[in-house]
């Protein structure tokens, strides 16, 4: 068993070694091991100052927009009686499972320059100039705080759920009315979860690649993400210099996201706890109107429209929005399920989801149930190097990767079996945290209990601890093969001619030939994930209704 | 043949710097129920986990049935699932994916039984805990009262000869807790199975044991009858945690005129007779007075009689307590609902000197 944990920690720790050997070589950057070291990777990082000043307007915007959208919506559906709340509420978590990819394909479609839908539409009612160029900074960022601006919603609406009502109601009968309420009490006891969570969205915001890949490169608008992406094309691939801007970028998200829990943590008042309360419902009045359209105003441009554009394109011979030049075709689908290059990418995303999930899950149960239950030493530090890849963005850890693994001399770069490996390698804390969450609820004198009834430990295990771990490895099963079907960051580096997957397949579809195409694809990758998502939540619902 | 069925010697518990169990040992006979009866912390489950084979001790010794489970000396430790006893855990740990039947039937498949065996002992074991109609519920669908059934017949189920409880009433109200001690100790003396219990609920400790371990800090303060720790405890801890006592400061002034007692000057110079016990461990400047052998009136030979004033009275029901002051303080007296007087009113307080017990 220790030697699970052992082969886990390498291959977490193996390719970020790799990656700080690499921002080291200042000598010829193909050469393995490096003939020179130094620091200039590093200090020719102000050359490319142009880049970080891209990547902080960007993340700022999209922060600010993301915790905008995220508190009015949090408030709205959290604290009001406006009608079918909890519907809304479960539509807020689509835009997170159509990817900022998708997001950003969709509104590529709708805004951009002179095809786009809205813009045709724009110039066809008469107007010399698009409405919006979606291929902008500011278009980046909108579609940033839309798909991965969800995480602010999800943060401050549990700290607005979790404040006891019973502090507002007692300042209420001490004789405040509802605005001194609302400003003395409310407002001072939700904003160290507000803070945290402004913070914590800007350091995603600064490791996005998806939608600054997708509207950014067109343009030849690069942040740092989109930088190192390019570094490793140019040739000779500048290898070094995309090490270092990876290991800095991840060294500022390491420390803001440190501020945040520090924030999280120093911040916030004892007397919200991890309790659920029922919140105080504000009677809005004639209010409830304008606040239900701003409820499902988000939900339209964040789900329906997008998704509707992507539909919209994907069934036409060329994208259009004016009614005699449309020339409907299922022509899309067709090549999308067929062609040389793309057929197969769906085919292998499906293979590895499947196989990454199965053989995945029962590694990562192994091992939570030895860091969460066993008295192994050193489980402590194990938990800390196998949680690590969540820390780094996805595409230095792809760089990572690529660079660990090309230098080895077992050939499995270009196959699907080094992808599998990646995959498994990036999705173990995802693995580990959605095990670890029933390993903990299941209380350990369930397992002394067969124990003391004379079961060895393998027929403890087979009766009693994995029948009740089944829950959680089903859900993880199901999270690791979503998280699969759309991996984008780590598959652009890794994936061959031969072994070509989906997100990638989609990027260069957008990039090199029809946007009606990769609207196909990307709806065909989407169906999937909705299936998988609606077979999550069916069986969670199953699950928790048997055990209540 | 009268050798113990567990035998803990000078057993030691750590986890990392804190000791949890310090130095203790205790024996208990064939069908014997012994108590370790103490606060939160004082090591009692501990000791009982370790008995269990479910902590490791730093060092000492666990006997059960003359068979060394635990020798720190020889580095001997048998793993849980073969040391042949059975227990019953505070949260039940009934296995919420299994049916009743499934739950009491485990220990007897994992011993391999015959199907018809496994068939019969769960009936005999559901039908001693009165849960035989329950047999094919699924675990998950059971009160708290009917869980602890399930626990109880799933331990005794494969006939261990030791059943070790975890605080098994804990979880339940305090009248399903009254009735269901009844019932464990009826099913204990039945099969007369020799059991070690951890409780915190002194009532529960004294009601159902032959003998009492009161345990503090990781140690044993004393171990004896029920009554003996009530009427005799020999520490100011034993005096305080069991039962409700008042505690009177002094110093002894020598011995008195007749029958073995002593004389004890408290603070308010009053002059009371006293007992004391051979082993008692305190500094012999306290009197422990239980509050229900103090009686409100002059009775005859109680041998020390104080007057007092009746200054607060609480009506509980089975008992009223009366906050009385008295020269020495305020003393804390329990007498039956039918002895009823009124705050403020002169009363004599008495009590015999046997009752007066020097720590």
């Amino acid at each position: 068993m220790p030697l699970v944990v052992l082969l886990c920690g390498v291959l977490v720790l193996y390719p970020i070694g790799f990656l700080i050997n690499e921002s080291l070589n200042v000598g010829d950057p193909s050469t393995f091991p490096p003939e020179q070291y130094g620091f200039d990777n590093y200090t020719n990082l102000i050359d490319d100052a142009h880049i970080l000043g891209n990547t902080a307007l960007v993340a700022s915007i999209a922060t600010v927009l993301a915790v905008l959208f995220g508190f009015l919506q949090a408030w709205i559906l959290t604290r009001t009686n406006i009608p079918g709340r909890q519907r809304l509420e479960r539509l807020m978590e689509l835009p997170y499972y159509m990817t900022p990819l998708i997001g950003a394909l969709a509104w590529g479609v709708l805004l951009g320059p002179k095809t786009g839908l809205v813009n045709q539409a724009w110039r066809a009612l008469g107007s010399p100039v698009d409405l919006f160029n979606i291929y902008s900074p500011y278009g980046i960022a909108w579609v940033m705080a839309l798909f991965e601006g969800t995480i602010a919603f999800v943060m401050i609406s549990a700290s607005m759920k979790s404040m006891d009502p019973s502090l507002e109601e007692s300042s209420r009968v001490l004789g405040a009315g509802k605005l001194r309420t609302a400003l003395r009490i409310t407002l001072p006891l939700v904003a160290p979860g507000v803070l945290s969570a402004t913070i914590f969205v800007f350091a995603e915001m600064l490791g996005s690649f998806a939608a600054a890949f997708v509207l950014g490169i067109p343009g030849r608008f690069y942040v740092v993400t989109t930088a190192i992406w390019e570094a490793t094309l140019s040739f000779p691939p500048d290898y070094g210099r995309a090490a270092a801007m990876g290991l800095s970028l991840f060294g500022v998200m390491l420390i803001t996201l440190t501020l945040a829990r520090l924030v999280l943590r120093h911040g916030t008042y004892t007397t919200i706890t991890g309790k659920g309360f029922r919140p105080r419902e504000m009677d809005v009045g004639r209010m409830r109107w304008p606040l239900l359209g701003i409820a499902w105003g988000y939900i339209i441009v964040a789900v329906i429209l997008p998704l509707g554009a992507l539909m919209l394109t994907s069934f036409e011979r060329f994208a259009t929005v004016i009614l005699p030049q449309m020339h409907f075709t299922l022509a899309n689908y067709q090549t999308a399920l067929q062609m040389g290059s793309v057929g197969p990418a769906f085919v292998n995303s499906l293979t590895l989801g499947i196989s990454v999930a199965t053989i995945g899950v029962p590694v990562m149960g192994v091992l939570a149930w030895i860091i969460y239950r066993s008295r192994m030493p050193g489980r402590g530090v194990a938990e800390y190097v196998i949680m690590f890849p969540q820390a780094v963005p996805r595409l230095v850890f792809g760089l990572g990767l690529l660079w660990a693994w090309i230098n080895l001399p077992i050939p499995i770069y270009g196959t699907l079996w080094l992808l599998a490996l990646a995959y498994f390698t990036v999705f173990l804390p995802l693995g580990l945290r959605t095990i670890a969450g029933v390993v903990l609820q299941v209380d350990p004198s369930l397992e002394e209990c067969a124990r003391v009834c004379g079961a060895p430990w393998i027929y403890q295990m087979r009766t009693v601890t994995l029948p009740l771990l089944r829950p959680g490895m089903v859900a993880a099963w199901l999270l690791i093969f979503i998280a699969s079907v759309r991996e984008l960051g780590v598959s652009i580096f890794l994936m061959g001619p031969n072994s070509k997957v989906i997100a990638p397949a989609i990027v260069n579809s957008w990039l090199s030939s029809s946007s009606e195409l990769s609207a196909a694809m990307a709806l065909i990758q989407t169906a999937t994930i909705f299936v998988a998502v609606a077979i999550l939540f069916g069986l969670a619902r199953r699950v928790t209704g048997v055990t209540q | 043949m009268n050798q113990p069925r567990i035998e803990v010697t000078d057993l030691v518990v750590r986890y990392g710097d804190v000791t949890a169990v310090d130095g203790i040992g205790f024996d208990i006979a064939p069908g014997e129920l012994v108590t370790l009866l103490g606060p939160s912390g004082c090591g009692k489950t501990t000791t009982l986990r370790a008995v269990a084979g479910l902590e490791t001790p730093s060092s000492g010794s666990i006997r059960l049935n003359g068979q060394t489970v635990f020798g720190a000396a020889e580095r001997r430790n048998v793993p849980a699932e073969k040391r042949g006893v059975s227990m019953v855990f505070q949260s039940y740990a009934i296995w919420p994916h299994m049916t009743v039947f499934d739950n009491v039937a485990y220990g007897l498949r994992v011993r391999k039984l015959p199907q018809a065996e496994v068939r019969q002992n769960v009936a005999r074991v559901l039908g001693l805990v009165q849960m035989q109609d329950y047999a094919d519920r699924p675990a998950s669908k059971l009160s708290g009262g009917q869980q602890q059934r399930v626990a109880v017949a799933r331990a005794i189920a494969f006939s261990p000869n030791v059943l070790l409880f975890d605080e098994p009433l804990s979880n339940l109200d305090a009248k399903l807790r009254a009735e269901m001690r009844v019932e464990l100790r009826e099913l204990q003396r039945r099969l007369d199975i020799t059991s070690l219990y951890v409780t915190h609920d002194q009532e529960e400790a004294l009601a159902i044991s032959e003998r009492v371990n009161v345990m503090n800090g990781g140690r044993i303060e004393q171990i004896g009858s029920p009554e003996e720790i009530y009427n005799r405890p020999r520490s100011r801890f034993v005096a305080d945690f069991v039962g409700s006592a008042n505690l009177i400061k002094g110093q002894i002034r020598g011995p008195a005129e007749a029958g073995g007692t002593l004389i004890f000057e408290a603070e308010g110079g009053i002059r009371l007779e006293v007992i004391a016990l051979d082993a008692s461990r305190g500094d012999h400047d306290t009197v422990a007075l239980r509050s229900s052998y103090i009686h409100l009136g002059h009775v005859p030979g109680s041998r020390n009689a104080v007057p007092g004033r009746i200054h607060r009275r609480m009506f509980h029901g089975d008992f009223i307590q009366y906050v009385v002051d008295w020269p020495a303080g305020q003393l804390i007296v329990r007498r039956p609902p039918t002895e009823l007087f009124d705050e403020g009113s002169e009363v004599t307080v008495s009590f015999a000197p046997v009752h007066c017990v020097l720590l």
